[in-house]
């Protein structure tokens, strides 16, 4: 049985009600009180997202300042109820254009009730596709000032769309220029340990489109990963180009792409929707270049006195800039104050997360800047403990790299009118999980 | 928190509260003002109006009361206002049953409007009305909604029939929707149709199944070739959460021979590059399921679905990423092997919630092999070290756990000793109890580990556990330790302020063990722990001092053999959880199960639920609460015999003797409950009391016990109504009210228990004994059964919950009577119908 849920809530950090759907009779109508008292009010919030109370299991979520509760009385599959959160949210974002949050749920209501009307039937979910929604939701979202129009209404065949075979796009699109972007997005996540071996280090990474097209096109897209060539190569038997290829460890595509095309003939082939979409998510652990390199090191000098010693390292191009680059460097908690000297950026001790944090806004590559702070601790009384130190950690964005080397080799937009298309292709690298032990 | 729209600026608690009260007879005037008016852009007014009211609605207030003048707003074709309209109605028809007919009318109208819209939403609202009295004006609409010539009517209405199931079984099957249903799943063009038939029938038939015999004649014809490939030919055109539906029942799917099994594998293989991570889940359970009997497929399997799994773990929101985890933790625990090089992503992220470094910490456990221990007990080592204090005791765990599985134990032992020089009570703690369970399965070590636990002091330690397991220590190495018997000694003089009775247990243990190997330095010591210890007001305590305290005054000699046997090292610590169990909830992969790490038995127990109706489940909170515990008591038991290792071996023997000495005693019981069985057939009513089978067996217990001390009165005989009078709600209340007045575990005849196979065959013997079933439910071999019974001429109840496991063919008979005075006289009495329960046959 998938989801089945018999309510699902929306509540503010308080506890009160922002908005509730009853799915089912099976559950009483005092399932908040419940969440409030046995999960909200106690140490559990935040232990499990998944708890029991009496026969009801509870999922919940926070999203920004709200929590959003699902509450099923069956054995559920929770995989899916947590996926139908994440999409639904989502698609209100979509609607609401940007923000989720206590004051967009409350300036939109009515369009939430709509929606859940029709995303989620006596707790099933229904149809989340943002394109076949348009044809039924009423309501507009409070988004900007612009769209404060009445809403229209829908084309009264707008339901036999429903069921084509391509439903996530509408018929009968039509743009005056035929633009598609496409930004490549990738996180990576690096564990080092304190004698500088890297003990993990990965990239996830996404590939985000955003398609103004008219008609029915049909996209083609080409990616340096070793298998596609290898096949590409294959088919047109003709030997592979000499060239960096990337080992795509694993690879998930959004409903669009034709998935059997991509097992046979390892193309990323589709029909895109309308609008913005992920289109695909690979993992990559092989040959990644990490783009920092960090060096602490810190001594303790007495009992009051600290010295710590940062150098970072940019290992990328000397023609790529990384922007916003923070590095927080952990101290104890009794520090008192710290004195700086840094070649870039600006440093600052921060007493709410016990950091020193160091913040550079423009990084070119090939450079290592370092900082040097002083650190003067409050001498504590009783014996000493040992302070355990927290990783270091970092982030960053990096512009126009891949840290898996990930490119684009083509993208190929045909559609029957034969239009030209305008693609914009963006590299983007951020830090994930970037730790340093120290 | 930024500035709120009016509306909503009293915080509403409870939807009786009266707040709000005045606007809501002001909204009242306004939209009797507005019903008739068909004026332009009174459409717009009444939109706006019906916001407010619906913000009402969605704030708690009660603004039920509105309902006519919302009915006489709502006759528009405005579809904004219908749709708020229906939201309105849908929420407040249940408890206004009467008033709700006033919109069957408008309702029935619209199923039969122009745009399909209105008719899909209509459709949608009537179903959801959840009044029985209006069920007659909902078959008609409902009946067009399938056969309508648009996909989303068809769609509402194929739902539509599962709501109508759930307010009226009898008039769905009757009226022959389920067959309606059948037929759109196999034919409609829109996957969406199919999708929801599909869902419906699968609910209704489930449900279905436990009263009617058709029922599962046609879940197996879901599950029959025909369909499923006709699902799975279709499965593209289904939306992400429909695939899942498929896949889910593709899973129950029996294959016939390996050629299905490859053929759908192939077919479905795409599906595990699927973006939204249930589908990906219900592949893999589809996969893992299909090659169960196929040993080398079923390892390609797993081979196959890491990587993707690995994704879905890496990325997503953590709750997403939890679930996902929970399955993976769950393959990696069948297949440690299979995972051993992957290692590194189960390494923490300093951020991650402490939910999923938990499951982390789990796995890297299981999966630690000669090669990779060394880096995954640095790595666990960086976590002791972490700020979250549960984390850091699971990662000390963690640690002991792989060093008792045998790899690497030189250097895991020096790291679990570094442990103690850090200085963090909760570390410390935590790895006191490793180095006695390390110490129990390598003795060898001995001697390094205790000259860095001599150097504990006992006062920072506070824990039970770890208190227990540094005197365990204590009294085991006492020749090694040179000031035990001290340390031991000022331990007894603070008892008083020794809170935890397993720490004053094994105090008394350690005692007497150090006594017989330094006597001169421990006698003093002894004396004071066994003084205290008979004034302990714990029993378990005070026996155990009792009993030293005999054994020392029969012979010291057999006493230092009883306390101080040479022992043998423990070379396999067991499991707490039984590989059936563990089976069980690989069969149900990808639900609450694998989260919960525990067969779906255990929280949900739909059957007894459809029964008793358990609606209010949270008014009921104890009951669920204890049922679980019920079922899980039996595994807690073993758990706690297996893991309490502390005690000695011959301790064991003697925790075990009252044990076997409780089935020996319930034997003689049977016996006479059958020998007088014979005389009591003959009887025309079996409701009659039994006063002389009573004392007796309380005698024959007695006696066993070597008790001989209480002899209870005899009860008057006790005689039932043959009819009790309770309905199941009145019985929710009473069990949720009284105390457990007796409980008691028996054994059941086998040959009752083979006729349990229908589980209905217990209430129907029960029923010739007046006593009635009230609910049951369960799955072999745990069955639960509640009954009641009413003395005969009062109103006085006894209720009875009934666990029954098949397969060692014992009960657990828990007892809530109203009047406590007779329900010894009533258990004897169930205990009698019980024990005829399967020889009547």
């Amino acid at each position: 049985m998938p989801v089945a849920a018999s309510a699902i809530y929306f509540l503010n950090l308080r506890g009160d009600v922002l908005i509730n759907r009853l799915y089912r009779d099976d559950v009483g109508g005092n399932m908040v009180d419940a969440f409030r008292t046995h999960i909200m009010h106690t140490k559990e919030l935040g232990t499990c997202p998944v708890r029991q109370i009496g026969n009801c299991s509870f999922f919940y979520m926070r999203i920004s300042n709200v929590y959003i509760v699902i509450v099923v009385s069956s054995n559920a599959n929770v995989a899916c109820a947590f996926k139908f959160v994440v999409e639904a949210v989502a698609l209100f974002k979509s609607y609401f254009g940007g923000a989720f949050d206590e004051d967009a749920i409350r300036n939109n209501f009515v369009l939430i009730y709509e929606l859940l009307d029709e995303i989620m039937d006596f707790g099933y979910p229904q149809n989340l596709s943002p394109e076949i929604l348009k044809l039924y939701i009423t309501q507009e979202g409070t988004r900007s000032p612009f769209s404060s129009k009445s809403s229209e209404k829908p084309v009264p065949n707008a339901t036999l769309q429903v069921t084509g075979a391509v439903g996530w796009r509408r018929e009968g699109l039509l743009y005056k220029k035929n633009e598609v972007f496409l930004d490549i997005v990738e996180s990576v996540n690096l564990l080092m340990s304190s004698k500088g071996s890297v003990l993990r280090c990965d990239v996830t990474g996404k590939i985000l489109m955003k398609c103004f097209l008219s008609g029915m096109p049909d996209l083609k897209l080409g990616l340096n990963d070793k298998i596609g060539l290898e096949k590409e190569s294959q088919i047109k038997s003709r030997p592979n180009k000499s060239g960096k290829t990337i080992e795509l460890d694993d690879v998930t595509f959004h409903q669009c792409v034709n998935l059997t095309r991509f097992n046979s003939e390892k193309t990323v082939s589709f029909v895109p929707p309308d609008g913005e979409f992920e289109l695909m998510k690979y993992r990559i652990t092989e040959g990644v270049n990490f783009p920092f390199r960090v060096l602490p090191t810190i001594k303790e000098l007495g009992r009051t006195r600290m010295e710590v010693n940062v150098k970072v390292k940019s290992v990328f191009g000397a023609k790529m800039i990384a922007l916003g680059v923070i590095i927080k460097i952990p101290v104890p908690k009794q520090t008192a104050k710290a004195n700086f000297q840094v070649t870039a950026g600006r440093a600052k001790y921060d007493s709410s997360i016990d950091c020193l944090v160091w913040k550079i806004r423009k990084f070119p590559g090939q450079t290592e800047p370092t900082m040097s702070a002083e650190v003067e601790l409050i001498s504590t009384m009783g014996e000493k403990k040992t302070w355990t130190k927290p990783p270091i950690q970092m982030e960053f964005q990096v512009p126009m790299f891949t840290a898996s080397g990930l490119r684009v080799r083509f993208l190929k937009v045909w559609e029957k009118s034969g239009y030209k298309t305008v693609d914009w292709v963006r590299y983007i690298t951020k830090g994930g999980s970037y730790e340093v032990r120290c | 928190m930024a500035p709120n729209p009016p509306p909503f600026s009293q915080k509403s608690q409870s939807p009786s509260q009266p707040s709000g009260k005045s606007e809501v007879t002001d909204l009242k005037l306004q939209l009797r003002g507005l019903a008739g008016s068909r004026a332009p852009g009174s459409d717009d007014k009444k939109r706006d109006m019906f916001k407010r009211v619906l913000s009402y609605m969605t704030v708690g207030i009660d603004v039920s009361t509105l309902f006519s003048e919302m009915v006489m707003c709502s006759a528009t074709s405005d579809v904004v206002l219908k749709k708020m309209c229906y939201l309105y109605v849908g929420n407040y028809a249940k408890s206004n049953p009467d008033l709700s007919l006033l919109t069957i009318n408008f309702l029935q109208r619209d199923c039969k409007d122009v745009d399909p819209m209105i008719r899909g939403l209509a459709l949608r609202c009537l179903c959801s009305l959840r009044v029985e009295g209006l069920l007659e004006y909902l078959v008609g609409p409902l009946r067009a909604g399938l056969i309508d010539d648009n996909g989303y009517v068809r769609m509402v209405a194929a739902l539509g029939v599962l709501k109508l199931y759930n307010i009226s079984s009898a008039t769905c099957i009757d009226g022959d929707f389920p067959a309606m249903l059948k037929n759109l799943m196999l034919n409609d063009p829109d996957a969406q149709v199919v999708a929801n038939c599909l869902l419906s029938l699968q609910e209704i038939w489930n449900l279905e199944a436990a009263v009617s015999e058709d029922a599962s004649m046609e879940i197996e014809a879901l599950l029959s070739k025909k369909v499923v490939y006709y699902l799975l030919n279709r499965i593209k055109e289904f939306s992400e959460w429909a695939q899942c539906l498929v896949l889910d029942l593709v899973s129950k799917y029996t294959p016939s021979d390996n050629n299905d099994i490859f053929d759908i594998m192939n077919l479905l293989e795409d599906r595990l590059q699927h973006a939204n991570s249930a589908v990906v889940l219900a592949t893999i359970k589809v996969f893992l399921h299909m090659t169960l009997s196929m040993t080398d497929v079923h390892q390609q399997v797993y081979e196959r679905i890491k990587a993707p799994l690995l994704t879905l773990v890496s990325t997503g929101s953590p709750e997403l990423s939890y679930a996902v985890l929970s399955h993976l933790h769950i393959l990696v625990m069948r297949a440690p092997m299979l995972f051993s090089s992957d290692y590194k992503y189960f390494y923490c992220q300093y951020n991650q919630p402490s939910y999923v470094k938990k499951l982390k910490l789990e796995m890297l456990t299981a999966i630690a092999n000669d090669s990779n221990t060394y880096e995954i007990v640095t790595e666990l080592c960086e976590y002791a070290a972490n700020v979250d204090v549960p984390i850091a005791r699971e990662s000390i765990r963690a640690v002991g756990k792989i060093a008792l599985q045998l790899y690497d134990v030189n250097a895991i032992v020096d790291r679990l000793l570094q442990f103690l020089e850090m200085e963090k009570d909760h570390v410390t703690a935590e790895t006191l109890v490793l180095v006695k369970d390390l110490l129990r399965k390598y003795p060898q070590w001995s001697h390094d580990c205790i000259a860095v636990v001599g150097n504990i002091s006992t006062k920072n330690i506070q824990e039970p556990k770890a208190k227990a397991s540094l005197i365990w220590m204590l009294g085991e190495y006492s020749q090694d330790m040179l000031d035990a018997p001290y340390v031991l000694e000022s331990l007894i003089e603070n008892w008083d302020d020794e809170h935890s009775p397993e720490v004053r247990l094994h105090l008394l243990t350690a005692v007497m063990k150090c006594f017989f190997k330094r006597p001169p330095e421990t006698q003093k010591a002894l004396g004071a722990a066994l003084y205290a210890g008979l004034a302990d007001s714990h029993q378990d305590v005070h026996d155990r001092a009792l009993f030293y305290y005999r054994l020392l005054q029969y012979d010291a000699s057999k006493a230092e053999s009883v306390v101080n046997p040479p022992k043998k090292a423990v070379s396999v610590f067991t499991d707490t959880q039984s590989s059936e169990i563990k089976d069980r909830i690989f069969d149900e992969f990808n639900s609450l199960s694998v989260i919960y790490q525990k067969p779906s038995y255990m929280f949900t127990d739909k059957e007894h639920r459809g029964m008793l109706e358990f609606s209010e489940e949270l008014g009921n909170l104890s009951l669920g609460a204890e049922t679980t515990d019920d079922v899980v008591a039996d595994s807690q038991i073993y758990d706690a015999s297996d893991n309490d290792l502390l005690l000695s071996t011959s301790e064991k023997e003697e925790s075990k003797a009252p044990l076997s000495g409780g089935s020996a005693y319930s034997a003689p019981n049977y016996d006479n409950a059958s020998s007088s069985l014979i005389a009591t057939d003959t009887q025309p009513e079996s409701h009659l009391g039994l006063p002389t089978y009573n004392p007796q067996s309380n005698l024959a217990i007695d006696d066993l016990l070597g008790l001989g001390l209480f002899v209870a009165p005899s009860p008057p005989p006790l005689k039932l109504s043959p009819k009790p009078a309770l309905d199941p709600a009145s019985f929710q209340k009473k069990w949720a009210k009284l105390a457990v007045s007796l409980s008691k575990e028996c054994s059941i005849d086998p040959k009752g228990v083979a006729t349990l196979s229908t589980p209905q065959a217990l209430p129907r013997h029960m029923q010739d004994h007046s006593i009635q079933c009230i609910a049951s439910g369960g799955q072999h071999p745990n069955l639960k059964f509640f009954f009641i019974a009413q003395k005969a001429d009062s109103p006085s109840f006894y209720l009875v919950e009934c666990l029954v496991n098949t397969s060692s063919a014992k009960t657990q008979l828990k007892i809530k009577a109203d009047d406590n005075g007779n329900s010894e006289a009533f258990l004897s009495l169930f205990l009698f119908a019980l024990s005829k329960f399967g020889q009547s046959l």
